[in-house]
């Protein structure tokens, strides 16, 4: 029974973030069109449904009919799996994510998250590792100039800030003495980690935008150099899919700032999980603000700001947590 | 049973990607299939009750250092190169080796003749086992040495690298 009981509402949760990134991924599109259009003095889309709510819907439905063009050259299995490593990754890590406290149901306590590892943030930093793959695979696979380099680019750039990015989290790991993110969250009771480890915080967000590719480090699809980067040949839903994961791994570094900075779901009169959407809702605002703020670095300007800025940055972070957290328990 | 059929599904899962990156021609699916390798060895270490050595197998070999793999794959572009060996002699270099590796595994088995036989009911794990605080406790005391060994070596292997970088040969 109890087995059943955990087999059902596990299904369950497991429906309910992927709907949520299903449907959240159109609503965020229109968001950032949106938005963007209204801080370059525009309107944004209007035409399809209310305030243009059904306009990323319908573009969807388009790429979904349109004709899927593999080059002749083309790996065509890479060709196949890269985008959809690229989409099982992001879904991957969002299992581990707490996005509300537990609730009772049929009187049984249901925790909200998908799989409580006891080893999360490691579990997180894994699977956006693997997700270079679906990025460089894509690029080869291709077998074409344009999208090989901007698979490179991206690849190196992802590898480059993934260190500073663990780093930054290693410091709240220590001081948090665990690796699972429901404990993390549970111990912001009082405080947020975002007090004493702001600068773990900033560290984590810069080498978050990074990661996923977005302005202003978007290099990868540097459209006046690169064409569109690593998904040039890729057309119809093998776009869509990249275009989904793009949006999914947004949805993924914010989640993790949140649960380990901002604490998680907790806040004060509103239920849980309306904290953290609206916690989702500000970072992802934030994405947004940045593209339309900041001009697209050069690339040796990013190399060299990686390794040279944030990585020793996060280096002396960790080194001085480490040391207050060892003159604390000595 | 679960535990079984997982194991099961991961073994299989191990050989056949080991065999495929084995007998595939293209170096890059060579590599891929050592991803699915690593990948199945850590859904291993899950059924172990390891999931920190299951994470960090993911996150260094897979993620990190088979990513520099791919990398340098992709760049060479291996399927140009002339082969270091002729065919034949490549074949009798896997012959012999293959067979050193044979009679090592043989004389093993037989040099402990089957008395120790498994056990009806294996022992309870020792509580937090498996857990990074332990990892780590046990990594700084009983294997220190060979982890500062090891530690020296990679400095070396780094240096190493870099040195070959900076000569210019080419």
């Amino acid at each position: 029974m109890d087995t059943a009981f955990f087999l059902v509402t596990s299904l369950v949760k497991v429906l309910i973030v992927l709907g949520f990134v299903l449907l959240g991924v159109p609503l965020i599109v229109w968001m950032e069109r949106k938005v963007l259009g209204h801080m370059q003095d525009r309107i944004g889309p209007q035409r399809v449904g209310p305030y243009g709510l059904l306009q990323t819907i319908a573009d969807g439905i388009k790429l979904f009919f349109k004709e899927d063009v593999i080059p002749a050259q083309a790996d065509r299995v890479v060709f196949f799996i890269a985008p959809a490593l690229s989409v099982i990754t992001a879904f991957a890590a969002l299992s581990v994510v707490p996005f509300g406290d537990t609730v009772r149901v049929l009187g049984r306590d249901v925790p909200l998250y998908v799989a409580d590892v006891n080893v999360a943030i490691l579990w997180v930093l894994g699977t956006t590792s693997m997700g270079v793959y679906g990025i460089v695979l894509g690029g080869w696979a291709s077998n074409s100039k344009y999208p090989l380099l901007g698979g490179l680019r991206s690849s190196a750039q992802m590898i480059s800030y993934e260190l500073a990015q663990g780093i930054s989290l290693v410091s709240v790991i220590l001081m948090a003495g665990t690796l699972s993110l429901t404990a993390i969250v549970k111990q912001q009771e009082h405080l947020w980690y975002i007090v004493p480890q702001f600068f773990a915080f900033a560290i984590y967000l810069t080498c978050g935008i990074a990661e996923t590719n977005r302005a202003p480090f978007d290099l990868p699809e540097a459209e006046t150099e690169l064409v569109a980067g690593f998904h040039t040949e890729f057309s119809s839903m093998k776009f869509a899919l990249y275009f989904l994961a793009e949006y999914a791994n947004m949805m993924v570094v914010s989640a993790i700032a949140i649960s380990v900075f901002l604490g998680g779901w907790r806040g004060p009169f509103l239920p849980p999980v309306v904290w953290f959407l609206i916690k989702l809702t500000l970072f992802l605002f934030f994405y947004i603000w940045l593209r339309a703020t900041f001009p697209r670095l050069r690339y040796d300007q990013l190399m060299s700001f990686g390794w040279k800025v944030l990585l020793p940055a996060s280096l002396l972070n960790l080194t001085v947590t480490a040391l207050v957290v060892a003159l604390g328990q000595g | 049973m679960i535990e079984a059929f997982l194991f099961a599904m991961f073994g299989a899962g191990a050989i056949a990607f080991a065999l495929g990156m084995v007998f595939r021609r293209n170096p890059v699916h060579c590599a891929l299939h050592l991803v699915g390798v690593l990948l199945s060895v850590s859904g291993m270490f899950v059924l172990l009750n390891a999931q920190f050595i299951a994470a960090i197998q993911i996150l260094v070999y897979a993620g990190a250092i088979m990513v520099l793999f791919l990398f340098v794959v992709m760049l060479l572009n291996v399927r140009g190169e002339t082969p270091l060996l002729t065919p034949g002699a490549a074949k009798g270099f896997g012959f012999f080796f293959a067979l050193i590796g044979f009679v090592e595994l043989l004389w093993v088995v037989l040099s402990r003749g089957g008395d120790e036989a498994v056990p009806e009911r294996l022992p309870a794990l020792p509580s937090g086992f498996g857990s990074p605080a332990e990892i780590g406790r046990v990594l700084y005391s009983t294997w220190l040495f060979p982890f500062e060994v090891t530690s020296i070596l990679l400095l070396i292997a780094v240096v190493g690298a870099v040195v070959l970088a900076k000569r210019k040969f080419f």
